[in-house]
Order: structure tokens, then sequence, then C-alpha cells
């Protein structure tokens, strides 16, 4: 053997050990599921084939319409969200001179712990009368001093700027000493009126269900945007930390250019960051599309806290055709629903690239 | 000719051997509070009798999701020999043409237990032990509120009218926990008259249905009861052990519970109320049973530790710790019962339960727990306030019309 051949040879057993465990648990196990769903497969019966019999019960069957509907909204919503989210947390971190690390590391807390711990302790704050409805029922019943509060710190930051601007160049609205004064002035004149009870406050009492009901806004049941909530909350960290990444390597000389420019911190994001960071952007939504659209513990740990109905989403309609309580497993069923996923996320993580973001940087 | 009588002599000497030697059972079971329980069985009270079998045995105990597990092993053909098999599930693993019919003589055994084991006409389960519901009561509360305890007696409006006035006497305590959850509904559900499964196979919710999800429900806005969810607890047991409630819904299964969280707990225990209506009082009957592994290489092994751990003598064992009922009939009338303590109390009532005028073992043919889920929806949306009693059973309706019939 030659060296070229030998460095081929080396170069096949070292991708080896992946290529054994793709082919069994990937490739093998992909190929099968194929097969299975053309057939009548329960686990103990000789699988016999029924052609598409199982596609055509799936899509008739209204329980396999909410949950693809399900699944399509909240990973669009989720998605979006935390998306969002993370690039703005990046660029508020990126920003902090001092402690970043510090903060860095407060913002990634919520990634850290396990997403079946999280949805216990979320399915405890959800209750009906538990600590979210009170923070709702404290936001709404005083709506008049927290009004006042935001009011007044909002004005005495824009007197402060505004009158800083007439003598001094490159003031920014959030100017966070002035930020801080304004926030201090107005605490202590909402403490004023209350001592004064001059503005109403209430004491209704409310009763939200945030997970037992069946209730649905827009186009996705309750249930499941307050699991997009908790769902966001624990990711945007993760997604943060990309986005970091990403912009570390973006050149100063381009933020320096745009200033000299004439384009304040805001234009700097829009026309800067943002297109800088096309190819993180575009691995974060991938990832995002991916994740939301096989999200399945969340659903799985609610259990009876929510009707099924109101939480079903394609990865759990799966579970639930191949281990049925107290009847027998209809693998054919499952696997024709886990053909269908895996066809739709391609299919939308396709059209998300030829559509949507792109992965090249458009400078 | 001399080699060959050599060779022979040591062949029968080696096959001699080999049928001497002891058989390995596997058998597998819950884990949790019942490992204590199935080794205490195995090394202490039968050690004697599985000497003198040969046999070995060994116990696997399974947290988590037993169904699924025994699932998957009987698919891979790794399942133990011997193995529990709930009721509510049993349709579901007897149907897998991988469990083998008990050889034992079922007769002494309670013919409820026997009946719900049976499949195709073969009872595949020895049933173990079974459980059933009754109402519990927590005496300080009764007796601060100054109303008379729940007896035997009791009809849905002697307890409702019991309840609302402790609720009335004590604004912190509620009447009863209400779960929306056929497991316990059903205890007023068929003590109404209705039946699950009418003639054709099909679920109708008729007058009585209604009757008693009327009341069920509507014990909230009478001030009797509060739902579970409100409280923060998942089980009526939940709320009566931590006194936030002056009854329970549960089987002989609270025990643990009340020893675990509220030991010094005063409680004693009556019989389901009856519906004035009907003049009968409903029940599910909670079994499990063990079941032969049909794969299984050590078969009459494993028949014979099946027979053991369900003995008379294992079973006064298990009685007397309190941990669960026998199912055996001869057992009935055992002393143990007859005492007064709370546990020896639930027991004995759980066990009278069996007698109740409308009693359904607690499994639903091949639709499996899927049966229950439009009822369960039902309740909760009447709970929870988003709909009202005729639109709840309406929808619930529609979806049983949608489901394939059950034969009996």
């Amino acid at each position: 053997m030659n060296h070229r051949q030998r460095d081929h040879v080396v170069g096949y057993l070292f991708v080896l050990p992946f290529l054994i465990s793709l082919g069994t648990f990937f490739l093998y196990a992909a190929v099968r599921t194929v097969l299975f769903s053309f057939t009548d497969y329960n686990l103990f019966n000789t699988p016999a084939f029924v052609g598409l019999g199982n596609y055509v019960a799936m899509l008739r069957d209204s329980m396999f319409t909410l949950a693809l509907s399900n699944t399509l909204a909240f990973s669009l919503i989720v998605t979006v969200a935390q998306t969002i989210g993370a690039l703005l947390l990046a660029v508020q971190v990126n920003g902090v001179i001092q402690a970043r690390g510090f903060w860095r590391t407060v913002f990634y807390l919520p990634s850290i712990m396990s997403s079946a711990a999280m949805t216990l302790i979320f399915l405890w704050l959800f209750q009906r009368q538990g600590l979210m409805t009170e923070l709702v029922q404290f936001v709404v019943n005083s709506r008049w001093y927290i009004a006042a509060f935001i009011g007044i710190a909002v004005a005495i930051q824009l007197a402060l700027v505004v009158n800083a601007r007439r003598t001094y160049d490159g003031v920014s609205f959030a100017d966070p000493v002035f930020a801080t004064i304004g926030v201090a002035v107005a605490a202590v004149a909402v403490y004023a009126l209350r001592l004064g009870a001059v503005l109403p406050i209430y004491n209704e009492e409310f009763l939200i269900s945030w997970l037992n009901t069946q209730a649905r806004i827009l186009f996705l049941p309750q249930t499941l945007w307050s699991v997009a909530l908790m769902n966001v909350f624990t990711t945007v960290p993760t997604l943060m930390l990309l986005f970091l990444a990403g912009l570390q390597s973006i050149p100063i000389a381009l933020y320096e250019a745009a200033e000299l420019d004439g384009a304040g911190k805001f234009r700097q994001l829009l026309y800067v960051t943002i297109p800088s960071l096309a190819p993180v952007t575009f691995a974060v939504v991938t990832l995002g599309i991916i994740g939301t659209l096989q999200m399945f513990d969340q659903v799985a740990i609610l259990g009876d806290a929510a009707p099924l109905q109101s939480r079903i989403t394609l990865a759990f309609y799966i579970y639930a055709n191949a281990f049925p309580e107290g009847a027998a497993s209809r693998i054919g069923m499952s696997s024709a629903a886990a053909i269908l996923l895996g066809v739709l996320t391609l299919i939308i993580v396709y059209l998300q690239r030829a559509l949507g973001i792109s992965d090249k940087v458009d400078r | 000719m001399h080699t060959t009588k050599i060779l022979l002599a040591g062949l029968s000497l080696l096959a001699l051997t080999t049928a001497a030697s002891a058989a390995d059972v596997r058998i597998s079971g819950w884990g949790g509070a019942e490992v204590a329980l199935v080794n205490g069985l195995i090394t202490d009270v039968l050690a004697d009798e599985l000497k003198a079998a040969d046999i070995t045995v060994k116990y696997e105990p399974v947290d988590g999701d037993f169904s699924q597990f025994i699932t998957n092993a009987l698919s891979a053909g790794t399942a133990p020999d011997l193995f529990y098999t709930d009721i509510f599930w049993s349709r579901a693993a007897f149907g897998t043409g991988k469990v083998e019919a008990t050889t034992n003589d079922t007769s002494p055994f309670a013919p409820n237990l026997i009946a719900a084991f049976t499949y195709d006409g073969k009872v595949m389960a020895l049933p173990k032990d079974f459980n059933t519901l009754a109402l519990q009561y927590n005496k300080d509360i009764f007796d601060d509120a100054g109303v008379a305890y729940p007896t035997d007696d009791e009809t849905w409006a002697t307890l409702q009218d019991k309840l609302i006035a402790i609720h009335a006497k004590l604004p912190d305590v509620n009447g009863l926990c209400v779960v929306p959850d056929y497991a316990r509904f059903a205890a007023f559900a068929l003590g109404s008259g209705w039946e699950p499964f009418n003639a054709d196979g099909k679920t109708v919710l008729d007058d009585n249905f209604k009757r008693a999800f009327a009341w069920y429900t509507g014990l909230v806005k009478a001030g009797a009861a509060v739902a579970a969810a409100d409280v923060g607890e998942g089980w009526t047991g939940g709320c009566f052990s931590k006194e936030l409630t002056a009854v329970a819904i549960e089987g002989a299964w609270i025990i643990g519970a009340i020893r675990d969280g509220a030991p010094n707990l005063n409680w004693g225990t009556a019989r389901i109320p009856k519906d004035p209506t009907s003049g009968q009082a409903g029940n599910l009957i909670f079994t499990v049973g063990w079941t032969v592994n049909a794969d299984s290489k050590v078969k009459d092994a494993a028949q014979k530790v099946a027979e053991l751990l369900t003995s008379e003598k294992a079973q006064q064992w298990v009685l007397e710790q309190g941990l669960a009922l026998p199912s055996r009939s001869a057992l009935v009338d055992n002393a143990w019962l007859k005492g007064d303590t709370p546990e020896q109390t639930v027991n004995r009532v759980v066990f009278a339960g069996l007698q109740d005028g409308n009693v359904e073992p607690f499994f639903f043919g091949d639709l499996g727990g899927a049966w229950m889920e439009p009822i369960n929806t039902a309740l909760n949306s009447v709970l929870t306030g988003e709909a009202d009693v005729d639109t709840a059973l309406a929808a619930a309706q529609a979806k049983y019309d949608g489901m394939a019939p059950q034969k009996k």
C-alpha cells in the first residue's frame, strides 16, 4: 500500500466507530421504521403488510391533526421568541464592560437545570392560585401605581437627556446615569402617592388556569402557551452563548465606520450586527426548529395536569401510539407518525434555508 | 466395550446430577415498598418450602412504568419467568401470546378475581391481592365540628350534608378533595346503576350516569369539597394525610401514605356511600396477579413459585403487615381483620367492598386507559368551570360513539 492509500485507510478507521453507531442506531432503525409503518406490527405478531393503511388512519385521526397543528404553532412561536430573545440578551451581555463573566453566568443559569426538574417547578408555579397568578393579580390590581412609576421614570429620563443634548453630543436616550436618577425619583414619588392613597388600588382575586384548561389563544392551546413561556426561558441562555461567540467575530472597524456615518446604537444593531450574525442566526433558527418540532418531555411530565388535547404534540402522539396505556402497542401507526415528523422537519428546515435566513453573511 | 461402559456410566451420572440441581426462577414486580415485601416472603416466610422444592428465587424490581418494561421484555425475549400483571393492562399482556395459563388450582381464590384474570376461557394469572375503594375519615376533624362519623349506611345526600356542616364550622377544612379521575368517580358512577359497556359493547352515558356526574361535580359548589388541584394535591389521600380534608376515597394503599406523612392521624374507614335513588354503592376492583412467561425455561418451577407466593401462609403474613388484602376466600373471616386499629378497619372495609352492589374490575378491554379519557376530560372541564354538565357529557358521549365496541 502506498502512502496515499494508507492515509485513506487510516481515515476510514478513524471514522469507523461513528459509522458503526450511525449505521446501527440511525440507518438500520430508520429503515425498520419505514418498513413497520407499512405493517400492522404490535411487537408480538408477525407484521402483515397493510400498505398505506396506517398513513390514511393517521390523517383521519383527529388527535393527529390536533397534534400537528399544536406542534407547528408551538415551533413557530418558540423559535421566533427564543431567537430574538437570545440575540438581544447576547448584545446586552456583550456591551457590558465590567463583570461580563458574572452576567454571562447569571443569564446562563436557567439552561443548566434539567428540563424535567424545570417542568415540575413550573407545574407548581403555574397552579390556579399559584405564584404566577399572584404576580398577574398584583400587576392588575396595582396598575395605576405601576403606570405612574413608569410614566414618572420615563418623563424624568427624557427631560434629563434632552437637557444634556443641548450642551453635549452623543447622549444616548438609554443613558444609565440618568436612568438611575429617573428610577430613584419615580420610586420615591410612587411611595409618596401610596402613602397619601392618591391613586386607586384594587382587590380583585384571580383564578387563572395556566395549564389545566381546554381554552385556546389564537392557534395554540393555553397550556402550550405556558409551556412555550417555560421553554423560551430555559433555551434562550444556551442560544445566547452561540450569539455571543458570533458577536466576537464582527470586526470593530464596521462599528466605527457606522458611527462615523452617524448611526446610533439601534441602527448599528440593525445594519451591522444582525447581517454579520447571519450564519449564527441560521444555526440558532435551525436548531430551534428541530428542537421545538420534537418537543416531548414537557408534555410527558405534565401528564394529568392538563387535558390531552391541550398538550399533545407530534412526538407525544408517536409515544402514545407506541405505548398506549393498558392496550396493545400500535407500532405501525407510531412508525408512520415518526416518518411524517422526520419528513416534515426536513421540509421546514429546507424551506427556512431557501426563503428565510441564509447561512451566508450578507455584507 | 469397556470404554463404552465407562462412558455410559459417566453420562448417566452427569444426567443425574443435572436433574438434581436447583431451578433458578427470576421474578419481577414493582420497586419501592414492594421490594421489602417480596424479599421478606422469599427469604423468610417461604424459605423452607422453596428449599424443599429446590428452587432459588430472585426478585428483580422495576421502578417506573412496569407495563412498558414488560411489553418490551416480552417482545425482546428477556422477560422474567414470573411477573406481576396489573388488571389495568392485563389484556395487553395476555393478548401478546407470550404468557402461559396457570396450572394451579384456582378454586380457593375469590371468584371475582379469577374472573377478572380470565382471558379466552383460561385463567392467565394467579391473583395475589386486591384492593377496592372505601371512605376514610378524620375522627378529630369530625369531633371538632361536632358532626357524627360516617357510617356504613351513608348515602350521597347524608354524606354531602355532613361535609357541608364540617366546612361551615371549620372554614379551613374542606369535606373532600375531588379528582377528575374515573378511578375514584367510578364508586359513584357504578353505584347509580350505570354499566360501563352495554349489551352491544358500547358506552352510553345514561341518566343514571348523569345523576352521579352532577352530584360529584356539584360537591364543590355546594361547599362540601374542593378540587384537589386547587390545593396543590394530586389525589384525595394527599389532602387527607395533610388534614386539608375530612374524608378521602382511597383503598388500603392509603396506609402507606398515612404511615409516612401523618403517623399520628386519628382515622377510621366506612363503606362507600350508597346512591339514594338506586340504594346501591359502586366499587372498583384493583388487583395484581402473578403471570408465567410462556417462553420461560423453568415454567414448572415458576408455576410452583406462583403457588407458594399466593399460599395461605404467604397471604396471612402479608395481611398482618397491613400491606395488602388476600385473594383467597378462606381468609375473609380472618381474625386479624376483626381488629380495631385503623389499618385493620380499612382492610376489613375494603374487603367488604367486594360485596358492594355494583362492582367492576378496573380494566377496559382492548382500549385500556384511553377509555377513561372522555370521562376524565368531562369531569375536569366541569370542575374547572369551563363547561356545564350537559355540554361536557355531550362531548364525552360523542367520543364514546366513535370508539370501537368492546367484547364483554
